[in-house]
């Protein structure tokens, strides 16, 4: 391996996505080495490296700050409560009205949302206001099989800033040719209890 | 120009005496080691730690000329890197010697970290597909493991590696990055 010069530019630059893999610790021995070797005598994939790792550290902190809506598994629930993060979930069965809201220290906010998703290739989970307006939706969700609930994490700065209002969540199957068929409908009666201007939309 | 020069010249010339060649290895070594103590040691504080053990050792090594191939000055480093995360590793007692030891002797300034738009990142994480958003989540929220996230998503682990991959380009992409 030859020794390019300080802000020399590289020749054989190593993919992004290895990068980040190696970051994440998730490379084979072997191509560590490599890696290693490589970035021990080039400054420009150790730059690149210094941007994953930005990337993966902002993707981190956006993670563990509750303001995405993503589908999300039990596991990552029970690691927040751990990190001593205020969960706040509910817990909704089909055609089932909750009522709802968030306190000025809740952490995460969860929806979850019983299910039977045994005879759906593809499922969305589409976002209502209370006259049945679609305004979000979560197209192919990310579920398995054999599951009896999906997770989805609504996003906490939303959820603080939200007025009192009505939404309803539907899981929809989606079959070939388009067609839809309603698994489960579930309305949340949000209450605001933490002052702030009102007047918003749904995202 | 001491910049100019290839990692063979500047190991000649720590060997020979020349103490503006030492500052010139460390400006170069720096990054390069801190960049494996982020990697190994998860903190940056220790990969500080670990940029003023590894210099401190590779300029003891090259002032006794101790190594013989001046051209293998990157692989001394890493070598030296590997060794001293081990040594860590192995005693956290002995890190906090050596730091007593040597702490103030040499004092790294890491290069400028790479700045990132947050609210650029958090429009274009909401701007990718559900599965994929689910595993960058599921990945960075505390690095879990693509077995977790296979786990949850019902996949193997190799597609949960493809699809992280895709999620990443689409990321980078949407960030404005170049390479």
């Amino acid at each position: 391996m030859t020794t390019p010069r300080r802000n020399a530019g590289c020749s054989n630059p190593i993919d992004a996505a290895v990068l980040m893999d190696y970051w994440l610790a998730v490379l084979p021995p072997q191509a560590e080495e490599t890696l290693e070797e490589h970035v021990m005598t080039c400054d420009g994939c150790g730059d690149r490296l210094r941007e994953m790792i930005a990337l993966a550290e902002g993707l981190g902190a956006l993670a563990r700050s509750g303001s995405l809506q993503v589908i999300v598994g039990e596991q990552l629930i029970t690691h927040a409560g751990e990190r001593g993060l205020r969960v706040r979930e509910y817990a909704a069965s089909p055609g089932e009205a909750i009522q709802c809201t968030v306190s000025a220290d809740d952490d995460v906010l969860a929806a979850r949302l019983a299910v039977d998703v045994t005879k759906a290739s593809r499922v969305d989970l589409s976002w209502c206001d209370s006259r049945g307006i679609e305004h979000r939706r979560m197209t192919d969700i990310p579920i398995r099989a054999d599951t009896d609930r999906v997770i989805c994490q609504q996003s906490i700065t939303w959820a603080k800033a939200s007025p009192t209002s009505t939404m309803v969540a539907r899981l929809i199957a989606v079959e070939e040719g388009g067609h839809e068929r309603v698994l489960g409908e579930y309305t949340f009666h949000h209450t605001r209890t933490i002052p702030g201007p009102p007047g918003w939309e749904m995202p | 120009m001491l910049s100019e020069l290839s990692d063979a010249e500047v190991t000649q010339r720590i060997a020979a005496g020349q103490r503006d060649a030492e500052a010139e290895m460390c400006r170069r070594m720096a990054p390069r080691i801190r960049l494996y103590g982020l990697r190994h040691l998860r903190s940056a504080a220790a990969a500080d730690d670990l940029v003023q053990q590894v210099l401190l050792k590779t300029i003891e090594a090259l002032r006794a000329g101790r190594l013989r191939d001046s051209d293998k000055l990157a692989p001394f480093v890493l070598g030296t890197c590997r060794m001293t995360v081990l040594d860590l590793r192995r005693s956290v007692r002995r890190q906090e010697q050596l730091l007593d030891t040597f702490g103030a002797v040499l004092v790294p300034e890491p290069p400028p970290a790479p700045r990132l738009d947050g609210s650029q990142l958090a429009r274009c994480v909401q701007s990718l597909g559900e599965r994929e958003r689910s595993v960058v989540v599921m990945t960075f929220y505390d690095e879990q493991t693509a077995a977790e996230a296979a786990a949850f998503l019902g996949l193997s682990e190799g597609n949960v590696r493809v699809i992280r991959h895709r999620a990443l380009h689409q990321l980078r992409e949407c960030m404005g990055a170049t390479a």
